[in-house]
């Protein structure tokens, strides 16, 4: 069996493990990350994509408020290429009590976050979609974030630190000897190889899978998996994150990313992350809440629906997850169960990864009697040293100069044929659905219909797959795309995914593909 | 001014019905939202291709299968129609030169390689049958994001034929000048095919890498009006068999069906007005009067003694569901048939599954008529084809084509009688 021998070893490719392996990287440790799937499959890649301004944790949760305000800052300076700078509304709907808004106002002061009460027309005038009867509105410093560009960035910036990561790598076992844990034994998910890492510390960064990861050292970890649905609505039906200014709950919050606007979210305790349902209630209820904000919502063109996983962690048990702390766990399990060379990372959330990942390689400085300083909070990612954010535009710009002079594969997203070759040969997959998550490729309004043909052809002629791969891939996609699609079908969507069975099912026959 | 029918939709359906009726003579006019199915299916004529497995016969399978589907619309026609709708629209199209017919399935390929069973094909495709075997080589056209021969090709070898037929399969990659233009569609290949300068360079490109004996698949682009000519001066040159395989739409095959039959309503005298949506009617008990139309401005009403609504299911707005899973005939508010119970499951989590809402549309009696949920025809001169019909589901039944034609030419076929 071949083996790695490394100081840490993080396990988890969500924000948070990436941003633990590279700020260890950063520090001078030599680093190895494993992860079961591709990079940000897990929470990271399922969540509503707002980089919060603290406004949503105000009132209820002082301490996760402080928190996002100082990392929302540094996240505009280091990732600034990942974020839009949308800004953000608190807004006062008639189904919302109006006295709130000053006890949100207070909330914001108490705990650092810029806030100002505009006037309803201004807010309106903004937002010329929103119900034209709210009463009062906020303006914080929300923003939307990608994550995608964020667990890329953080991975490339470990790279170029000397990191090794191992995106399908799962861990069989983590290997002890009297006490200690001394690495683990991965296996290769694409391969079926077995490699043996040999640690001085692992880092378990698995969010809500941590329990699981926590269990293979003998350690007892409770995380209570917090489901949050998220419709994505085609158009961008608001251009700031819209949230209703009341005390957090289902279906308040409307955030502008990319070409698209996600809704969410909903928060309800489940038994296992990778157990997901989404009922046609949640839905419905969500739908509802989005008319409140945006009349005509239910009218408007629903894309795609998913559900992530929060990561809370609880000490004791606690029935509604939302009353758990969004901060940020750190357990020693030297000190906690007897066991060194462990320490668990999980709960928070993506806008406060970087802070998380701090404390934990503080925490593993500690433990290999070294005493770096972070840099986290003033290098900036790869992509952002110039701080220029993220605009909606920035595609057609690229495209602009040369007009015509290439093949657009996805016309949705805009992206051309270099670009997907490129993604495809430098993917450790074959994975049709890793390479959307990383281009948004087939993740606008037509949601794969033209271009999956072609991106399988594409597959086919330039990874040099065989056709049977190649068939496993496209009918892959055809399947994950519907579990995303199926519960929210209607209006126009419903008539572009009609025209999809006209072309998967009636042009080409996909189901009869050869075995 | 009163029409003799008003024909809602301009896909294959409603233009078959427009047209045979002005072939007699009635004064037609066809209103339509925009272009119909004919510029996203295939050019074939696909009648039965899957019942329990791939259909050879329709002739034969279909007496069967209609006793097992007694709710699909081939339950509203005879065999017999559908035979003579077949006959009429190979005549009626006769410069595409349709082949085949009710009694043997032809086998294509689709452009991922699988060999897909169609009755009735244009000339242009007719060489691509499957059913004997052979070599197969098919030509990928540099810039055509549309076509990738070599993952065609490949599945394509695996394919399973009648009577242990094979078929050997390989792929070619032409590069063609196209001039500074980086992205060109499958319909900016079939202007450049109309150029004998553009037709130069495939031959030329071509002519010293075919290998003795085979037969060469194109990707669906070669032309538009002269497509005929197109396919022809390729197989005299290269002096092989030369056929096409359709791909994403726009499909060019289907447009020439398309430019085809709207030209022949002109000729006959019929009106074709594209961009138009009706939004209601005019009515008299069970008479309907007219149909009120959305145009630029302002409504417009069509009056008619008869009318044929033929304005497609799911796919083309004919049938609409919101996001409370109430579903709808668009034009008229027509009662539907086939629909998933109130509050019950609307789809299936595998997306190859049956889903519940693949049936839904109209029941019609056997002239074609929608009933009212009674069971009686809602308008005693309104009558219906093609999508909009409960009962089917052409995408997986390969019946698409087959149940636009053959419902719509029976739809004209119960106006003419009721005329005459």
């Amino acid at each position: 069996m071949p083996a790695l021998e490394t100081e840490v070893l993080v396990v988890g490719g969500g924000s948070t493990g990436v941003g633990v392996v590279r700020d260890a990287a950063m520090r001078g440790l030599s680093t190895v990350l494993v992860e079961r799937g591709d990079l940000a499959v897990g929470t990271t890649g399922r969540f509503h994509g707002l980089l919060h301004s603290g406004g949503r944790y105000a009132v209820k949760d002082p301490l996760a408020a402080v928190e996002c305000v100082a990392e929302n800052a540094i996240l505009r300076r280091t990732a600034a290429d990942c974020i839009e700078d949308t800004g953000g509304l608190f807004v006062t709907t008639k189904w919302d009590d109006p006295a709130f808004g000053d006890e949100f106002e207070r909330g914001c002061r108490d705990t650092g976050v810029p806030v100002e009460e505009i006037p309803v027309k201004e807010a309106l005038a903004l937002e010329p979609r929103l119900d034209r009867s709210i009463s009062r509105a906020f303006a914080v410093p929300d923003a939307s974030l990608d994550p995608w560009k964020l667990v890329s960035g953080c991975a490339r910036s470990a790279r170029e630190h000397g990191a090794r990561i191992l995106p399908y790598h799962r861990v069989l076992e983590l290997e002890r000897r009297s006490g200690r844990v001394l690495g683990a034994r991965v296996e290769s998910a694409l391969t079926g190889d077995e490699v043996r890492i040999r640690a001085n510390v692992v880092v378990n960064a698995a969010g809500a899978w941590a329990g699981q990861i926590a269990e293979l050292a003998g350690c007892k970890v409770t995380i209570l998996p917090g489901k949050g649905i998220m419709i994505a609505m085609n158009h961008r039906l608001v251009n700031t994150v819209v949230n209703r200014c009341k005390p957090p709950a289902d279906g308040d919050i409307i955030v502008p990313i990319r070409t698209v606007s996600v809704i969410g979210t909903t928060d309800t305790r489940v038994a296992h992350p990778d157990e997901l349902e989404v009922s046609q209630q949640e839905i419905d209820e969500m739908l509802d809440e989005g008319e409140k904000l945006v009349p005509g919502f239910r009218e408007a063109r629903a894309l795609r629906v998913w559900a992530g996983a929060r990561p809370l962690f609880s000490a004791e048990d606690v029935s509604d997850t939302r009353e758990v702390s969004r901060s940020h766990a750190l357990l020693d399990h030297a000190e906690r169960d007897g066991v060194e060379g462990l320490i668990t990372i999980t709960g928070g959330k993506t806008t406060t990864f970087r802070l998380m990942a701090e404390a934990a390689v503080d925490a593993v400085c500690a433990h290999l009697g070294v005493d770096r300083p972070c840099r986290t909070h003033e290098e900036p990612l790869p992509g952002s040293e110039e701080g220029r954010f993220y605009w909606l535009g920035s595609r057609v710009q690229a495209q602009e100069p040369v007009p015509r002079s290439e093949e657009i594969i996805c016309e949705c997203e805009l992206i051309t044929r270099d670009r997907l070759k490129a993604a495809m040969v430098t993917r450790p997959t074959t994975n049709l659905d890793d390479i959307r998550r990383m281009l948004r490729l087939g993740m606008g309004p037509c949601q794969g219909g033209f271009c999956i043909y072609r991106a399988t052809g594409m597959l086919h002629k330039y990874e040099r797959l065989d056709s049977r791969a190649a068939n496993a891939s496209l009918l892959d996609f055809l399947q994950e795309r519907w579990k995303g699609v199926h519960p929210i079908l209607h209006g126009d969507q419903l008539r572009q995914a009609s025209l999809d069975d006209w072309i998967f099912q009636g042009l080409l026959a996909v189901q009869h593909l050869p075995e | 001014m009163t029409y003799d029918v008003v024909v809602i939709g301009a896909g294959l359906a409603g233009l078959a019905s427009a047209l045979r009726l002005a072939d007699e003579g009635l004064h037609v006019l066809v209103v339509a939202k925009g272009v119909g199915g004919t510029h996203l299916a295939p050019a074939t004529i696909d009648v039965l291709g899957y019942a329990d497995g791939r259909v050879e016969s329709p002739a034969r399978a279909l007496p069967e299968f209609v006793a097992a589907h007694p709710e699909h619309p081939y339950g509203r026609v005879s065999v017999e129609l559908i035979r003579a709708s077949l006959e009429w629209i190979r005549e009626r199209l006769d410069g595409l030169g349709y082949r085949g017919g009710l009694e043997e399935n032809v086998l294509l390929p689709t452009a991922v390689g699988v060999a897909k069973p169609t009755a009735l094909v244009p000339q242009t495709m007719a060489a691509g049958d499957l059913r004997a075997g052979g070599r197969f080589v098919f030509v990928g056209l540099g810039g055509l994001k549309d076509f990738y021969p070599a993952y065609l090709a490949e599945n394509l070898a695996r394919a399973e034929l009648p009577n242990g037929a094979s078929v050997s399969a390989r792929a070619l990659e032409l590069g063609l000048p196209l001039g500074r233009e980086g992205d060109v569609s499958g319909t900016g290949f079939a202007r450049r095919f109309e150029q004998s300068a553009f037709r130069d360079q495939v031959v030329r490109g071509l002519e010293q890498r075919l290998v003795p004996g085979e037969i060469v698949g194109f990707p669906a682009v070669l032309g538009f009006r002269h497509a005929q000519e197109v396919w022809q001066e390729l197989e005299t040159r290269l002096r092989h068999p030369v056929f096409e395989v359709p791909t994403l739409p726009p499909s060019v095959g289907g447009i020439r069906v398309f430019e085809r039959l709207t030209a022949a309503l002109r000729r006959k005298g019929a009106r074709v007005v594209v961009g138009t949506t009706v939004s209601g009617s005019e009515h008299n008990r069970k008479t309907l009067e007219g149909v009120v139309t959305q145009t630029a401005g302002r409504p417009r009403t069509y009056r008619a003694r008869s009318f044929v609504l033929a304005s497609g299911g799911f796919a083309s707005g004919g049938l609409q569901m919101d996001s409370y899973g109430r579903v709808r005939e668009t034009a008229f508010e027509l009662a539907l048939a086939g629909l998933p119970a109130p509050g019950g499951q609307r789809f299936e989590p595998g997306y190859f599954d049956e889903q519940p809402l693949d049936g839904a549309g109209l029941a019609v009696d056997d002239a074609l008529r929608p009933l009212d949920p009674a069971g009686a025809p809602a308008f005693e001169n309104l009558h219906a084809a093609g999508a909009t019909l409960a009962g089917a589901t052409p995408w997986r039944e390969a019946s698409g084509n087959g149940i636009s034609l053959a419902t719509g030419y029976a739809a004209a076929s119960a106006i003419l009688e009721r005329m005459s």
